[in-house]
């Protein structure tokens, strides 16, 4: 087969699998992402977030291995790093509630920037590269126990500002409450 | 000049379930809100019935052959595009501000792969014909594809008939490129098995595409819903808030990794 007919054979394949994922691929979760994230409008973590600043101190850990118990040190290192992974999900949520409400005002205006829809989308795969990337970190234990640290006052802080941005395009978008009948949608939504 | 047997055979089952997709168009009353998806399925009727007679008095491989050949293909190509957007705009067009954003999607995509074909078909003019179907058949597919992805993105609800026309109208084109890809590769230098396995090939994938849109088309179509909307100043206040909001979402993340840098 010739160079050509391995590109034009190739990108058939692609747009042929990506057809498939389009139609296959389910889309009603994520609206119902949205449904919550506008409804109840509130952050479990949030209640939690003093305890949690609080087990992430790096001074127990040092205090830990000072005493000599490596072993609980090695221990309370790993649950630091669950909780900072946990963090990083919700921070995944709010960020995702926040685009969808994005994607909504879209849907229901009858003007539509396209550089602000591009700009929506570049900062969505911007964040979904960084989002990995510090996954991946925290995963395989390259990040330090500070950046862990730093990463939970990253956290509250965008909490608390995500609730107040929240609540107040909420209020703005309390029209849009009654003019959603739809949005369960996607290729694999009809009827 | 006879055609064989393997080609005659979906060749009539594509005619017969043509004819009843007309019927169908018809008798439903589909063709007063698709009228350019029910011109295509006509041409179609139609193509098919010239070719056969130009076949089999000419013989495939004749000059009159080509001509009826090409021409027909590129009048239906043409009109597959008409139908295309027409579902597309009757599934977006309760949403005018999406339907604004595909049509430029589908205008730019289109000239971007026009452009990236033309540069490489470029300087070989022996296979221009093949090189224009494929492409094109790369341009619509790509387009198409593009514009589902822009509905799945905003999660807008595509009733199932529309779904289903252009899921068949996605298919067919990838299809039909993998087949005048591979199988021109493959078959060509064989003149006597390349048209009849290509035919063959095309002519069956268009059959299955045909009769999942005459099942999707027996119910009646949904009724168009006017989709209410907010005050147009509103989403010029509220984007690009939230797009500040994420911007702030990613630079905290930027500089989640510049903190610890100088630290390790």
């Amino acid at each position: 087969m010739n160079y050509s007919a391995a590109v034009f054979a190739s990108l058939a394949l692609l747009l042929l699998l990506a057809f498939a994922w389009l139609a296959l691929s389910g889309t009603r979760g994520k609206a119902e992402v949205v449904r919550d994230g506008r409804q109840d409008g509130d952050y479990p973590h949030i209640s939690h977030l003093p305890q949690i600043k609080q087990a992430l101190l790096n001074s127990d850990f040092t205090y830990l291995t000072g005493r000599g118990y490596p072993a609980l040190a090695k221990r309370i290192r790993k649950e630091r790093r669950r909780i900072a992974l946990s963090y990083l999900a919700c921070l995944r949520i709010e960020f995702e509630k926040l685009l969808q409400l994005a994607r909504m005002v879209a849907v229901m205006s009858p003007n539509v920037a396209v550089a602000q829809e591009i700009q929506g989308l570049q900062l969505n795969l911007e964040f979904s590269y960084r989002y990995y990337l510090i996954y991946f970190r925290l995963v395989s234990g390259v990040a330090p126990l500070e950046a862990i640290g730093s990463l939970s006052n990253l956290v509250s802080g965008l909490t608390i500002r995500m609730e107040t941005a929240m609540s107040e395009l909420g209020e703005r978008a309390a029209l849009g409450a009654e003019l959603l009948p739809h949005n369960g949608g996607g290729l694999d939504a009809g009827g | 000049m006879k055609l064989p047997l393997l080609v005659e055979i979906p060749w009539a089952a594509s005619f017969i379930v043509q004819l009843a997709l007309c019927g169908i168009l018809v008798a439903f009353g589909h063709f007063r809100r698709l009228p350019f998806f029910t011109a295509y399925v006509c041409l179609n009727v139609g193509q098919g019935l010239l070719l056969y007679v130009v076949f089999r008095r000419y013989g495939e491989s004749s000059h009159a052959a080509f001509l009826a050949g090409w021409w027909s293909e590129a009048i239906t190509l043409l009109a597959r595009v008409f139908a295309t957007v027409e579902i597309l705009h009757l599934v977006l067009s309760a949403y005018r501000g999406i339907w604004g954003l595909a049509w430029r999607l589908l205008a730019g995509t289109s000239a971007v792969v026009t452009v990236c074909l033309v540069l490489a078909s470029w300087g070989n003019p022996s296979q221009a014909l093949m090189n224009a179907d494929r492409g094109f058949n790369l341009i619509f597919a790509t387009a198409l594809i593009s514009c589902l992805a822009l509905i799945r993105y905003y999660l807008i609800r595509v009733e199932n008939a529309y779904k289903v026309l252009l899921a068949g109208f996605c298919f067919y084109a990838c299809v039909k490129i993998l087949l005048n890809t591979v199988l021109y590769d493959f078959l060509y230098h064989q003149r006597v098995r390349y048209p009849f396995t290509w035919q063959m090939l095309v002519v069956a994938s268009y059959l299955i595409v045909l009769i999942v849109w005459s099942a999707a088309l027996l119910r009646p179509l949904p009724e168009k819903k006017k989709q209410q909307s907010l005050p147009t100043s509103m989403y010029g206040r509220i984007s690009p808030e939230i797009n500040l909001q994420l911007q702030a979402i990613n630079r905290q993340l930027m500089n989640f990794f510049k903190i610890e840098e100088p630290q390790q």
